[in-house]
Formats: structure tokens, sequence, C-alpha cells
């Protein structure tokens, strides 16, 4: 069996735990990605995720999820008064639901995409989120950090 | 250490949708699922979402894997599987090697350097480097956790579970040795 850990055994553990931590809150993001998703969802994956753009003072990212039966693209623009605007877009098209689950107590935001597959979600505060498109099958991400 | 009792008591309590049991299954394996998401070569970013869809990805199959110890070892082969996958876009994606190069480097991510506190942090880095993958790999995942779960690393590391507590032993011993004999350990 294993040694008893002494003071210096543990010294030199608790100084290797700091060299590559998870990050503190992965366990709170997979648990808020769990919590709505379903057995018949279907998971898309994050495909890219480019690097802030300047547009006139204005910061925005661009996130792109794969999923088989569909893809979303969104572009995260940081608003001026701390609260950001997601301008979304769904492929192949369809004016399908679009959720936006925030943590709770905050009330989930729902959209519809447009004949284009468009949709805009603003006003929108920092932290962790995940969308849900409604269609057949549902369509999760992970959980976002805006 | 968790047994595949406890785990497979806490695996059928979140099946039923008990938040706390599943707040306690994703406690204890996320420090390894991390470990061999990291042990990939992916940066933090990618990692921690990695170790999310293979999670996501459970919950959909959680009705056909029975037994914890399957729960376990598919969790893990998906968060290698995922994360070389995302690993081979990432370097598909960037034609000059930029995003490879740096990845590569990565895989023995270095501590922040604001944590590295003392001396002893220092010495104890340079010693640590120095030991075999296996020995890092190790030793990093029983530092993060109170109880590690044996089946659990030896299925992330595919070691056999039987030789998991005496390779902690013996590189525990090695770095203690490295670190007695380093003088400027012993000084300050």
């Amino acid at each position: 069996m294993t040694d008893p850990l002494d003071d210096l055994d543990r010294d030199i553990l608790h100084r290797i735990a700091r060299y590559d931590p998870p990050p503190p809150d992965l366990d709170e993001r997979v648990l808020f990605a769990l919590a709505l998703t379903g057995l018949e969802d279907e998971v898309a994956r994050l495909a890219e995720s480019a690097a802030p753009a300047a547009r006139a003072g204005e910061r925005a990212r661009t996130i792109t999820f794969d999923a088989t039966s569909r893809t979303v693209m969104i572009t995260v623009l940081e608003r001026p008064d701390g609260l950001v605007r997601l301008d979304g877009w769904l492929a192949p098209v369809a004016a399908l639901t679009v959720e936006l689950r925030l943590p709770s107590p905050a009330p989930a935001r729902t959209v519809t995409a447009d004949e284009s597959g468009r949709f805009v979600l603003d006003g929108v505060p920092h932290g962790l989120a995940q969308l849900v498109i409604h269609g057949t099958p549902r369509v999760v991400t992970p959980s976002l950090l805006l | 250490m968790w047994s595949d009792a406890e785990l497979g008591t806490l695996l059928e309590r979140a099946r039923d949708g008990d938040r706390e049991s599943l707040r306690e299954l994703v406690r204890a394996l996320n420090p390894v699922l991390w470990r061999v998401a990291r042990g990939q070569g992916l940066g933090t970013e990618d990692a921690a979402d990695v170790v999310q869809t293979s999670w996501l990805e459970l919950l959909r199959r959680l009705h056909e894997i029975r037994t914890p110890r399957a729960v376990t070892a598919w969790l893990i082969t998906t968060t290698r599987r995922e994360a070389w996958h995302r690993q081979q876009r990432a370097r598909r994606d960037v034609p000059d090697g930029g995003i490879a190069v740096e990845a590569a480097v990565d895989t023995e991510p270095a501590p922040d350097e604001r944590l590295m506190t003392d001396e002893r942090d220092r010495v104890l880095w340079r010693h640590f480097q120095v030991l075999s993958q296996r020995c890092r790999d190790l030793l990093r995942v029983v530092a993060q956790v109170d109880r590690p779960d044996y089946t659990v690393i030896a299925e992330a590391f595919g070691m056999p579970h039987g030789s998991i507590g005496p390779t902690r032993s013996r590189c525990l011993a090695k770095l203690r040795a490295a670190l007695l004999a380093d003088p400027v350990w012993g000084a300050s």
C-alpha cells in the first residue's frame, strides 16, 4: 500500500497542486451546461473562436459551434455600458427559437431567428451562458463565458 | 479514495436527477479529465471546453453505460479523443505552425510565475521537470484531489491499478531525495 505522507510530502504536493490546477470555475461551468441538457439533445462543439477584433472603439469576438445538424455562429460585442450584444446566425438557415440560458435566478432570454437565420440578443450580462437552439433535434452548446 | 461502489452510488443518484450527487461526481473526476486534456497540449480555454463537451456527451449516453468503471473509462477516452481532434484542428488552422509550436511547449505547462512565491517553489519546479512523464502526471493529479481514485488514474494514464500506489511513492521519494540533496532547498 501507499506509505503515509509526512510534512515534507504534504508540502511538496501542496506546491505541485498550484502548477496547473483546473480553472476554479470548471466544475460550475460543467454543472451549468449539464443542468438543462437532456438525452435527446445534440451537443455543439466549439469550432472556432476568433480573437477580439477592434471595431470603432468596441471589442468583438466571433465564436462558432458545430453540431451534426447545425452550425451556430455568434459575434459577442462589448457594449460601453458593460453589457454585451450577441449577433447570431444559424446554418442551415431556419427561423427557430433560440434560447440563451443564464445562471439562476436570471430568467432565460428567448428570441426567434429571422428567415435568414439571424438573431440578436442584446443587453446580456457578462458571465456564464448557454445557447439552446430549439430545432429537431434540439442543439445545446457548452457553457460560454461572456 | 473513491471506491467503485461509492462512484456507483453517485452515478445512480445522478441518473435519477440528484444534483448534489452529480456535483460530487463532477468534482471527483474533473481534475483527472483536466490533466488528460492538458496532456494533449491544449490551452486552458480549450481544455476547459473539451472537459465540458465530454460531460455533455456523457449525459446522452448515461442510459447505455451502466457501471461506474465504464462511465469513468468513457469520460476519459472521450476527453482524450476530443482533445486530440481539437489539437489537430488548431495545427491545421495555422499554416505557419505558430500555434503548433506554442502548443507543443504547452504540454508541460509552467506554473504561473506569480505563484512561485519562494525559492523552494523554484527549486521544486526544477527537480519536478526532470521526473518522468508518468511521475509528473501522477503527482499533479494526486496533488489536486483529496481522495484520488486509483481506478480513474489507471484508466487515464494507462497504468495497472496495482502499480499506482507504489509508483506514487517512488516518484515522491525521488523528488524528496533530489530536494534534500539540493543546497538551495536546505538553505531556504
